[in-house]
């Protein structure tokens, strides 16, 4: 396979996966499951493959490179949404003109464990000019194409990989397959990855069967994880909380202590308050996406859920700046007025919602004869 | 049998529960928890918001209620209050109802089901019209 030059391009937009609210324009694709994104993965599948380097063009790259050093071999290039396919196809160029034979490209949203080895014995038994990777009859967004055929490959990235100038060669891939189209799909990823389902395997090492950890993770005592589980490098867990049913904290997230995570994924950076109760859920900062009700929902309380405090000096820093405003409360507060009479409660508007408690737009769905009850009732 | 003679307030919880609002909201339904064997709905259809502070003023009406003999109840929550409910495992400790007039109908309804229906095997049949 190293006989002759294949590189890979890999392309990664952040509008399709994005959408449903959780993590805002974050594709899914670059969001770290069992401690690696799929699109370290699929760097990863393709460097085993002999395929290196990869020149990889996102839309917006900066929460990426923000946090984590570009490994060796990978080319990142950003661009705006507008100038996004242009970059795309002037890459694909870039890399014919460098002598480059065969050009890999894999769109990211979904995920498939691609056997590029076979795909390219396929494209080149043909031999063919482009080869396109079909999933049960589904055709995916992966292809091989023929480095020196530049119009088909102009034809293919200005229609947004919708269509080729030349037939397309369908190679079937029976292998694994994730649409990451949503958190539930986030979610499955997880359960595949730490059930050994897929042939990529959770970051970490694993400390007990079933049960892997990344570096400078810190479990305190009295915590539970139950296999499988996956706990990233630098999170936290706190003490006589359980983590269960292939549950996924990612790196640098706390859960703090007595919290229960129950088939969860907790997404770097996050904090879980005290006492809590996640399951069946994907937790990013600030935000819970729960699969069984089909919603995402924002949570302001930053007791429940928020971000992880960065330092120790930050937090004694919040301290200090809250405790006048604490003392304040402490002395004036507590000798609040008495609670005004029933009658007058009932007629007076509630400084809460502005109307009073007569006044309800529930009212009038009562039964008359609850209403009777109401009125002459023995009070 | 089943009838309560006793009010039954229904009480619109505000969009945003936060600890200031949890705390207006507290003075508002304090009068109605002070009576003897109070009955109190909260209607959650509008919050957008439920903080902690809001939480626990839900437990602490439901607590106040309890040690007069009443009793508080949840109807139609919202989805944004529906998750923190569950994230904060309090929606086990209240009993949920779709809407504001479920649950003020469930306040009558006090008898267990296998004793209502006890009564009305026992209770003379009116006789049918020809």
């Amino acid at each position: 396979m190293n006989a002759i030059d294949i590189r890979g391009l890999i392309l990664v937009d952040s509008l399709p996966s994005g959408r449903d609210g959780l993590l805002a324009r974050t594709p899914f694709a670059m969001v770290d499951v069992a401690g690696m994104s799929p699109l370290e993965r699929i760097a990863q599948t393709m460097r085993r493959h002999g395929v290196s380097p990869m020149a990889i063009v996102v839309e917006d790259d900066s929460a990426y490179r923000r946090r984590r050093p570009i490994p060796p071999g990978m080319a990142f290039r950003a661009a705006s949404p507008d100038r996004y396919w242009r970059l795309a196809e002037g890459t694909f160029n870039d890399l014919a003109q460098n002598g480059t034979e065969l050009v890999l490209v894999v769109r990211l949203g979904p995920y498939a464990e691609i056997d590029f080895e076979k795909l390219v014995q396929f494209h080149l038994a043909g031999p063919r000019r482009v080869t396109q990777v079909v999933c049960g009859g589904r055709p995916l967004e992966i292809f091989c194409l023929s480095a020196s055929r530049r119009n088909d490959a102009a034809s293919l990235f200005r229609s947004q990989l919708g269509q080729c100038r030349s037939q397309l060669e369908s190679y079937e891939h029976d292998g694994y397959f994730n649409p990451l189209a949503g958190p539930g799909d986030l979610r499955q990823f997880a359960i595949d990855v730490l059930t050994l389902n897929t042939e990529t395997q959770p970051a970490g090492t694993e400390v007990r069967p079933g049960v892997w950890v990344g570096s400078e993770a810190s479990i305190e005592k009295g915590s539970r994880i139950l296999a499988p589980a996956f706990i990233g490098a630098s999170a936290r867990i706190g003490c006589g909380s359980l983590i269960t049913r292939c549950s996924t904290i990612e790196r640098h997230a706390h859960v703090d202590c007595g919290t229960v995570v129950e088939n969860s994924t907790v997404l770097p950076y996050s904090y879980v308050g005290a006492g809590l109760d996640i399951a069946h859920s994907v937790v990013r900062i600030g935000h819970i996406a729960s699969l069984r009700r089909g919603v995402t929902v924002k949570v302001s309380d930053q007791k429940l859920l928020g971000r992880v405090s960065s330092t120790g000096a930050r937090y004694l820093w919040k301290a200090a700046v809250s405790l006048p405003a604490r003392i304040w409360n402490g002395i004036f507060r507590n000798g609040s007025a008495p609670p005004p009479p029933l009658e007058d409660a009932l007629l007076r508007p509630s400084s809460a919602l502005g109307v009073s408690a007569c006044d309800t737009k529930v009212a009038g769905e009562f039964a008359s004869d609850l209403m009777a009850v109401r009125r002459y009732g023995d009070q | 049998m089943g009838t309560n003679s006793r009010p039954v307030v229904v009480k619109r919880v505000p969009e945003r529960m936060n600890a200031r609002a949890a705390r207006d909201f507290l003075h508002d339904v304090e009068p109605f928890l002070s009576i003897d064997r109070p009955q109190l709905v909260f209607d959650l259809s509008e919050v957008l918001q439920l903080d902690a502070a809001g939480v626990e003023v839900l437990l602490r009406c439901m607590s106040e209620a309890h040690k007069r003999d009443g009793d508080v109840k949840l109807a139609s929550p919202s989805q944004q209050a529906a998750v923190v409910l569950e994230l904060t495992r309090t929606e086990r400790l209240f009993e949920i109802y779709e809407t504001s007039v479920d649950a003020v109908r469930s306040f009558s309804g006090f008898l267990p089901n296998a004793m209502r229906q006890q009564l009305l095997h026992k209770r003379p049949r009116t006789p049918a019209a020809a």
